[in-house]
């Protein structure tokens, strides 16, 4: 069994680990009061806790058990601002990293963050590594959110300088998922980030029960690092259920990779370097050489395809991981974050000298009572 | 035609006798300043008499208080007069030619009963003073019958349908013979039918201290309380007078007729528990006056599934009256449920086969369970604790 930690940091890790705890209650069918009277079931031994300064994050936290929460103490927040967050971090490393030496030995530990924010984007890198050193043999995945693009200079800025720190750390590799590429769920803004963290609560569980258990054809954590070693080291996730009307398995692989059901926009032919195909499903539904036929064309583009078949009475399920050898979306965002910090010290720069030319007008002169 | 001298003698005789009274009388006339006659009036008992100068007059005998009769003697000093005779009430009576002679004129005024009568005697204050001597031998008392009569029934406790000796006592206590005795009863009650022996038949003469009684025999026919009335017996004594008595009346109570009367008394708990048992005491008491006989009792439970009891049917021989029988039922509640326990007893009452029943209703209840508001409670506090501590748990 899979020793699995959940670290939701800031407040877009917490609320997309409270949707992973939701998920266990039943995902969008669990009742809110489903927390009442029943147990989360998680599929391996999964430890969660979500980690932030802000407490009033943590309180709008409703299936998350409060030992499950972690309040950084510093002030409310740390205002988006990374190095206030850092600084709290190491403040407060001890502390948080008792929390988790509490929970046990892990095997895998996700951590969940925004790159935008200021707790998350800047506890996430300073608590990878610390993960790192105090866990030899874990396998440490980050799950980074991309913000909207139109959210402003600062989460911008924070999510360039957040991201690569990410990338510089020793972690296994990023699954992306991208707030903007999601911005296309309809409804309210609130149901749309609803929409966004289950979708990846879903896969994310999804992937961890896959990864713990006997399979047809097997695929485990080290073909899951594998995967994530690829390219960039940064990836993202596809997933998809077959429809009564249609349970082709084919189609139903096909459908995972497609850009509506992925997390990051990336086209899996040209820019996928590794990939992993996770099918569940009943007997009657896995027709091996579609199965097989479907892999082999994914591998003639993506390099090596792992594959795993977890026969599971249902319609078929396809999750499908993987990592890129080219983020052109990511350069979008980094030539954008870096025109917002342009505009914001030329903004600066012009209120300085607003402002001194403004203070020129009382030079020399003295307060007269 | 010249008178004989036996005519003229005749004739002189003849004159004599009529002018010598009327110079007497003129002598008298002469005296009447100083010795006028005088009366006075007495009490007699039987043996009293008055002394008047030489005259005694003594009560004898009140001869018939109805018929006015009295007996007195009247005699006088020296033996000239010694007369004893009957007195009708307010007829006098002259002797010596009476008051107006020189004699005494006596009159039995009114006769006050057997004993005594008031008299009246009249006479010429020459002759002295009239004293009453009261008699110093014991008063002598007329014989005289004295009857009682008394009716008695035989039984004290009357029923319906038994047979009553009356008996009628009549006994002369007096000291004279009764004579023509009568006895009269009143005709036949309603509530009584005569077998026999009615009317009573008495002697007509009873001696002093003797008695007679006579009996006859009657059915009690009807129940209640009865006023028997007084017997009435009428007699005469020697003397022809006419007297009676009658005993008193008084109450009877006629019963209803003795028989036998069972009441069947059923005690037992309403309820049992299912599976459970419990006994009902079953009580055949006789309320009667007479035994109850061939006693069959008989029970029946409906419906007739799902509760069973033992010792249901029996028999008995005989209960007294007063008498009280009692055993027990053990009843088995197999089947929950509203039972009826029903007992007949037959029997011979004395009067005829009688049956008298008495049922219980019992119910066998549904499986109890005691505590079984815990089966609510428990769950919902259990289910209350689970959502408070998952509440506690998820609480921030």
């Amino acid at each position: 069994m899979l020793n699995v930690l959940m670290l939701g940091v800031g407040q877009c890790g917490n609320r997309i680990l409270d949707a992973i705890n939701k998920e266990a209650f039943g995902g969008s069918s669990a009742s809110k009061l489903a927390k009442y009277y029943l147990k989360p079931k998680f599929p391996s031994r999964v430890e969660t806790l979500a980690i932030n300064t802000a407490v009033n994050d943590l309180k709008e936290l409703r299936f998350t058990t409060a030992k499950d929460r972690l309040h950084v103490p510093n002030l409310h927040g740390v205002g988006a601002n990374r190095n206030v967050g850092k600084q709290a971090f190491m403040d407060n490393r001890d502390m948080i990293m008792g929390e988790i030496e509490k929970r046990g030995d892990f095997d895998l530990a996700f951590v969940i963050t925004s790159t935008s924010g200021g707790t998350g984007s800047s506890f996430s890198p300073l608590l990878i590594n610390e993960l790192k050193r105090q866990y030899r043999n874990i396998t440490v995945i980050t799950v980074a959110v991309l913000p909207f693009r139109e959210e402003g200079s600062i989460y911008m800025q924070n999510a360039a300088f957040s991201m690569r720190e990410l990338m510089e750390v020793e972690a296994e590799g990023i699954i992306l998922a991208d707030n903007q590429y999601m911005k296309r769920f309809s409804g309210d803004i609130a149901s749309a980030y609803d929409k966004i963290n289950g979708m990846i609560a879903q896969r994310l569980l999804f992937l961890v029960e896959s990864l713990d258990s006997e399979m047809l054809s097997v695929t485990d954590l080290g073909d899951f690092k594998t995967v994530m070693n690829g390219g960039l080291r940064i990836g993202t996730m596809g997933f998809y259920q077959a429809d009564s009307k249609n349970l082709s398995i084919r189609d139903a692989i096909e459908n995972s990779l497609k850009p509506a059901n992925l997390l990051y926009p990336a086209n899996v032919t040209d820019d996928a370097a590794r990939a992993m195909i996770i099918i569940q499903g009943s007997r009657e539904h896995l027709d091996v050489d579609e199965i097989t036929k479907e892999v082999e064309r994914l591998s003639a583009s993506a390099g090596h395809v792992f594959k795993g078949i977890v026969v599971k009475k249902g319609r078929p399920k396809v999750l499908s991981v993987f990592t890129l050898a080219a983020a052109p979306e990511l350069e979008g965002i980094y030539a954008q974050a870096a025109r917002a910090m342009q505009d914001e010290k030329e903004r600066r720069t012009r209120a300085r000298k607003q402002l001194d030319d403004a203070f020129a007008h009382i030079e020399d002169l003295e307060e007269i009572y | 035609m010249r008178p004989t001298p036996i005519v003229c003698l005749m004739l002189f005789l003849l004159f004599m006798h009529l002018m010598v009274p009327a110079l007497a009388a003129s002598d008298s006339d002469e005296d009447d300043d100083d010795d006028e006659v005088t009366f006075k009036d007495f009490t007699l008992d039987i043996g009293d008499r008055i002394d008047l100068g030489d005259y005694q007059m003594e009560l004898i005998d009140v001869q018939s208080v109805a018929d006015g009769l009295a007996v007195m003697r009247v005699s006088k000093s020296g033996g000239a007069l010694d007369e004893q005779r009957a007195f009708l009430v307010d007829s006098a009576n002259n002797f010596d030619g009476g008051a107006e002679s020189d004699g005494v004129t006596v009159t039995v005024t009114d006769i006050l009963d057997e004993t005594s009568v008031k008299v009246r005697v009249e006479y010429r204050e020459s002759l002295g003073t009239a004293r009453k001597r009261a008699s110093e031998r014991p008063a002598a008392f007329p014989d005289k019958p004295q009857i009682l009569v008394e009716k008695s029934f035989d039984k004290n406790q009357i029923r319906v349908g038994d047979e009553v000796k009356v008996t009628i006592t009549v006994k002369n206590t007096g000291t004279g013979q009764a004579l023509g005795i009568a006895v009269q009863d009143l005709p036949p009650l309603p509530e009584f039918s005569y077998v026999v022996g009615y009317p009573p038949k008495i002697k007509e003469t009873l001696d002093p201290g003797q008695s007679d009684s006579a009996v006859y025999v009657m059915n009690a026919v009807k129940e209640g309380s009865i006023r028997v009335p007084a017997v009435q017996v009428s007699y005469t004594d020697k003397k022809k007078n006419s007297l009676s008595n009658n005993s008193d009346a008084f109450n009877i109570q006629i019963n209803p007729k003795s028989r036998a009367e069972l009441a069947i008394d059923l005690e037992g708990p309403a309820s049992i528990p299912l599976e459970g048992e419990a006994y009902v005491n079953v009580s055949l008491k006789n309320m009667g006056s007479a035994p109850a006989t061939r006693i069959v009792v008989e029970g029946e439970i409906k419906p007739a599934e799902g509760l069973a009891a033992t010792n249901l049917d029996r028999s008995i021989f005989e209960i007294p009256p007063g008498g009280e029988e009692n055993y027990s039922l053990r009843l088995a509640g197999s089947s929950p449920g509203d039972y009826a326990i029903r007992i007949q007893a037959g029997y011979d009452g004395g009067d005829g086969s009688l049956k008298e029943e008495a049922s219980l209703k019992v119910a066998v209840l549904e499986r109890e369970y005691k505590y079984q508001y815990l089966l609510l409670t428990i769950p919902i506090a259990i289910v209350a604790l689970w959502m408070y501590r998952r509440y506690r748990e998820y609480k921030y």
